[in-house]
């Protein structure tokens, strides 16, 4: 049973992992909330979705033309709105990142309706790999192993790579990177691609669990946000751990405690934690200075 | 150089008798309106007068004291469903029950202030986030609310008054809009105001002339609450049905939305921002009924979109109004109207002292002389 | 038992140590000036004193009452009103609002008497017009009152740090913590504001505490001058006193 519960609670895990992974890279290096992450990730999904069933496309072509689109998206967003924002507040980015979420949420509402569709993907959420006692989807193997390799994918690339160094250069201090040469204008573009690619994977991954809607990414973002918020938006890997985290203490409790408030937990969890640690589990907090 | 010791002008409402004039004015035509208008745009106005009272709460906290809130529809809900549960369960008359479930709202409004004192921007926004959700979660399982079936609302009564048809509500709801936004307003020029917006603009320069920041932090949700509490209790006695779905995310990003557009720490803007979004959230589900503009996009429906999905244009409107009043005019339909008053110039303008003092008043929304800032005002007057 | 004492204050940032054991006494209705180097802990020295920092470990006594480890606003309330090095001012209220916020702990207007204002004659409205007609005085005090409307933001540089004095001026404090008022500011209007200070002290019976860049002025209003080098004390006295000693000359030639 408990072993059970730990197995559902990782494959909710990943997923909650990759959305505040998304979240926190961007935030790191804007200290913009994008709170319309998730419905950019919701279009990408429909964008698979459409050239499947209409187009009659295989899986590959249809999800890579869904995470470039997403990267346009992404960069796209940055460039078009995020930048102009005159005189950036706190609220200001945070207020924009909500509107444009509303403006896609109204456009995929009004363009595809409140229907629900079957997602297809090449491995099912109904077959079940069996090890011991425990029993879970392939899709559930598939969602963890994915997202593990695209974290670590992630990780690797801001540790090894010309352009991912320059990206934490950056996030750490963007006068100083300017200063060495690096263009942070197109770096933070192209961190708000990435973290919409990352983001778009976590939604082609959500999608044939409960089939596609509108509101796909809602339950995922929330609680990737507050498993961001719990591990401290400043910290990818805390971000990570505090998915991960989020996905168990819900199974858990969802198992032993009640399935009617699963998902309140969640955020009596975070108000708990920031109650005590403000910046999250493994976040530094900052203080402003006079 | 002042010669008359006269500060009250400083903060004064009405001044002069052409305010007084404008201010008759509106009520007449407050008054009048049931009596001329079809039935069911009565209810229209009785909706979106109780969007107001939410904005002008809305605006106590994001506009003045800086704080962010994505969670006001629980506010709403804990009034709406706090208000029916004291008529309905303890037999209190509506005139108790009202302001019953504002001050609950309001306690609850303080509990949550409590973890705003240490968190800031996206953490406090989430926080406030994931209490909207799990206000309207708890309700939806809990047996005393109705569950996920809501409950029906008996029909109020004031005294010997029984509150059946809405004309008799449309009295009660916009009076009770006018005294709130006069109330808000006072407030706003006054000592708890300044504080406010101090803690926005500096809050470790606010502490240090000895203002008590967590005081006045936890305050300012119990106030902001207050005002959207009694919007609930008030949009139960409207709708005569309440359900916790009628409490979702998107009707907090919406409360949002109109202090935004509206500009934020502005009254005026806050009240015509409510308004705004007030009727678009109950057209929504008529757009092509819409007179001129119905047509055209049902025809656009059909052909790019899915006419299914017409009511989402409602969202896509407010959320572009947020992006288009972030990236244009961030102050919103204030700014907007102070860069008119400019363009204009002041001689153009009225020369009764209230209005020259708002188009004078630059980009600060608290002057003291911004008398407009009420339901006299001429931006207000428009409604 | 002087006015106000501080004594062996020290505050460490982690492993840095900001501010190491300072002591020093301020007799009331006296200048006293603390100068030193960029980074050599006045302004800490200056936020702990007004509360935004805790202090590591030492006490300051003001008026015969123990004040380290309060709040700001409980501090501010025993009568210390400051200014800051780098301006904090209220920038989308008016210079008028602003003043009115130094008024904060002198009104009493709560939220159900502001709610209620309803004509001249309520609490709220003679609350306000009271001090408004002080904050008024200190207004054209600074030579104020044509910006009195004027959102503080938009002001230049020079008028927000006038403006800055004015708050503190308002709140009516007993002492006066004044950061490099003169910063951004030129020689007249240098000059201007040493004046002003001077007037203060002798009009009002303020005692001010000065960190100032200066020197010349700092030593020139000053009663009494405390030096400061990474956080330690080098030398204190009379501003006579201070010029001639041999570490604070080092500390000055050797920074260049």
């Amino acid at each position: 049973m408990l072993a059970q519960v730990i197995a559902g609670g990782l494959s909710a895990g990943s997923i909650y992992a990759l959305v505040a992974l998304a979240l926190v890279i961007t935030y790191k290096t804007t200290e913009v909330p994008n709170f319309a992450q998730g419905e950019m990730a919701m279009v990408s999904a429909f964008v698979a979705y459409i050239l499947m069933t209409d187009y009659q496309t295989g899986f590959f072509v249809a999800f890579s033309v869904a995470l470039v689109f997403a990267f346009v998206l992404g960069i796209g967003f940055e460039a078009v709105i995020l930048r102009r924002v005159r005189n950036p507040t706190h609220l200001s980015v945070l207020v924009v990142t909500l509107g444009f979420q509303l403006a896609l949420f109204g456009l995929a509402g009004w363009k595809w309706g409140a229907e629900q569709r079957q997602f297809p993907f090449p491995v099912s959420a109904n077959e079940v790999i069996r090890v011991g006692d425990v029993s879970v989807s392939t899709l559930g193997v598939a969602t963890i192993l994915i997202s593990v390799v695209l974290m670590v994918g992630v990780f690797a690339f801001f540790r090894f790579t010309k352009l991912g160094v320059a990206m934490q250069a950056t996030q750490q201090d963007s006068m100083a990177a300017r200063i060495n040469g690096v263009p942070t204008r197109r770096v933070v573009g192209l961190t708000f691609g990435i973290s919409s690619v990352i983001g778009a994977v976590a939604a082609l991954l959500m999608a044939p669990v409960i089939t596609l809607d509108t509101t796909l990414m809602w339950d995922p973002l929330l609680k990737g946000f507050a498993a961001a918020v719990l591990g401290g938006l400043n910290t990818p890997v805390g971000a990570v751990l505090g998915g991960y985290l989020l996905g168990l203490v819900e199974n858990l409790f969802g198992a032993y405690i009640s399935v009617e408030f699963k998902s309140a937990v969640a955020f009596l969890m975070i108000i708990l934690v920031l109650c005590f640690r403000p910046s999250g589990l493994f976040g530094r907090h900052r203080t402003r200075k006079v | 150089m002042r010669s008359t010791p006269d500060y009250y002008s400083d903060v004064q409402l009405f001044r002069g008798r052409r305010s007084w004039v404008k201010l008759a004015v509106l009520l007449a035509v407050l008054a009048i309106l049931p009596l001329i208008l079809p039935g069911y745009r009565i209810f229209t106005f009785n909706y979106m007068a109780i969007f107001v009272i939410v904005g002008l709460g809305m605006n106590i906290l994001v506009g003045d004291t800086g704080q962010v809130s994505l969670g006001h529809a629980g506010f709403l809900a804990i009034g709406a469903f706090t208000t029916v549960l004291m008529m309905t369960e303890v037999g209190a008359p509506f005139l108790l029950a009202l302001p019953v479930g504002g001050l609950v709202t309001a306690l609850f409004g303080f509990l949550l202030g409590l973890p705003a004192l240490r968190l800031q921007g996206p953490y406090l926004a989430i926080v406030t986030l994931g209490f909207g959700l799990a206000v309207t979660q708890i309700i939806g399982h809990w047996e005393l609310f109705g569950g996920h079936m809501g409950l029906v609302v008996p029909t109020a009564t004031l005294g010997p008054i029984s509150l059946s048809g809405d004309v008799s509500k449309y009295y009660l709801i916009v009076g009770t809009a006018l005294v709130l936004a006069l109330c808000a307003r006072n407030l706003s020029v006054t000592r708890v105001g300044r504080a406010f917006r101090a803690i926005r603009d500096s809050e470790i320069a606010a502490a240090t002339m000895g203002v008590n920041v967590a005081y006045y932090k936890t305050l300012s949700f119990a106030l902001s609450a207050a005002f959207t509490g009694t919007g609930g209790g008030l949009l139960a006695i409207t709708t005569g049905f309440i359900s916790p779905g009628d409490f979702h995310f998107l009707l907090s990003l919406m409360f949002l939305a109109m202090v935004v557009f509206g500009g934020l720490g502005s009254i005026p803007g806050a009240v015509l921002g409510s308004i705004a979004m007030g009727y678009l959230n109950l057209e929504m589900d008529a757009f092509e009924e819409l007179p001129l503009l119905g047509p055209v996009l049902e025809s656009f429906s059909d052909g790019f979109m899915s006419s299914a999905g017409l009511p989402n244009v409602g969202w896509v409107v407010t959320g572009l109004l947020i992006v288009l009043t972030i990236l244009i005019e961030p102050k919103g339909l204030h700014g907007l109207w102070i860069r008119l008053g400019k363009i204009v110039g002041r001689g153009g303008m009225d020369t009764d002292a209230a209005t020259g003092a708002l188009a004078g008043a630059g980009a600060s929304s608290s002057s003291p002389g911004s008398a407009s800032a009420g339901p006299g005002g001429p931006p207000a007057g428009g409604n | 038992m002087a006015f106000f004492a501080v004594e062996g204050l020290t505050k460490r940032f982690g492993g840095l140590t900001a501010l190491d054991d300072v002591s020093f006494e301020v007799e009331r209705a006296t200048i006293f000036s603390v100068i030193g180097p960029n980074g050599s802990g006045k302004s800490t020295a200056f936020n702990c004193i007004s509360g935004i920092h805790r202090p590591t470990a030492g006490s300051v006594q003001f008026d015969g009452e123990q004040i380290s480890g309060l709040g700001p606003h409980h501090i501010a309330r025993r009568g210390i009103a400051r200014t800051f090095q780098n301006i904090e001012l209220f920038g989308n209220e008016s210079t008028i609002d602003n003043l009115m916020l130094g008024r904060h702990q002198h009104m009493t207007t709560g939220v159900w008497r502001g709610l209620a204002m309803l004509n001249g004659r309520t609490h709220a409205a003679r609350d306000e017009c009271e001090n408004r007609a002080r904050v008024q005085h200190i207004l054209e005090l600074l030579d104020l009152d044509a910006v009195r409307e004027r959102p503080v933001r938009e002001l230049p540089y020079g008028t927000q740090k006038r403006v800055e004095l004015a708050r503190a001026l308002a709140m009516e404090p007993k002492l006066l913590l004044v950061d490099e008022p003169t910063a951004g500011m030129n020689a007249h209007e240098r000059t201007e504001l040493g004046e002003q200070l001077g007037r203060l002290r002798a009009d009002l019976d303020l005692t001010i505490l000065l960190i100032e860049h200066h020197l010349q002025l700092a030593m020139g209003l000053a009663d009494q001058v405390l030096v400061l080098n990474f956080g330690k004390p080098i030398a204190q006295g009379t501003p006579e006193e201070v010029r001639r000693h041999p570490d604070v000359i080092k500390a000055y030639l050797g920074d260049g």
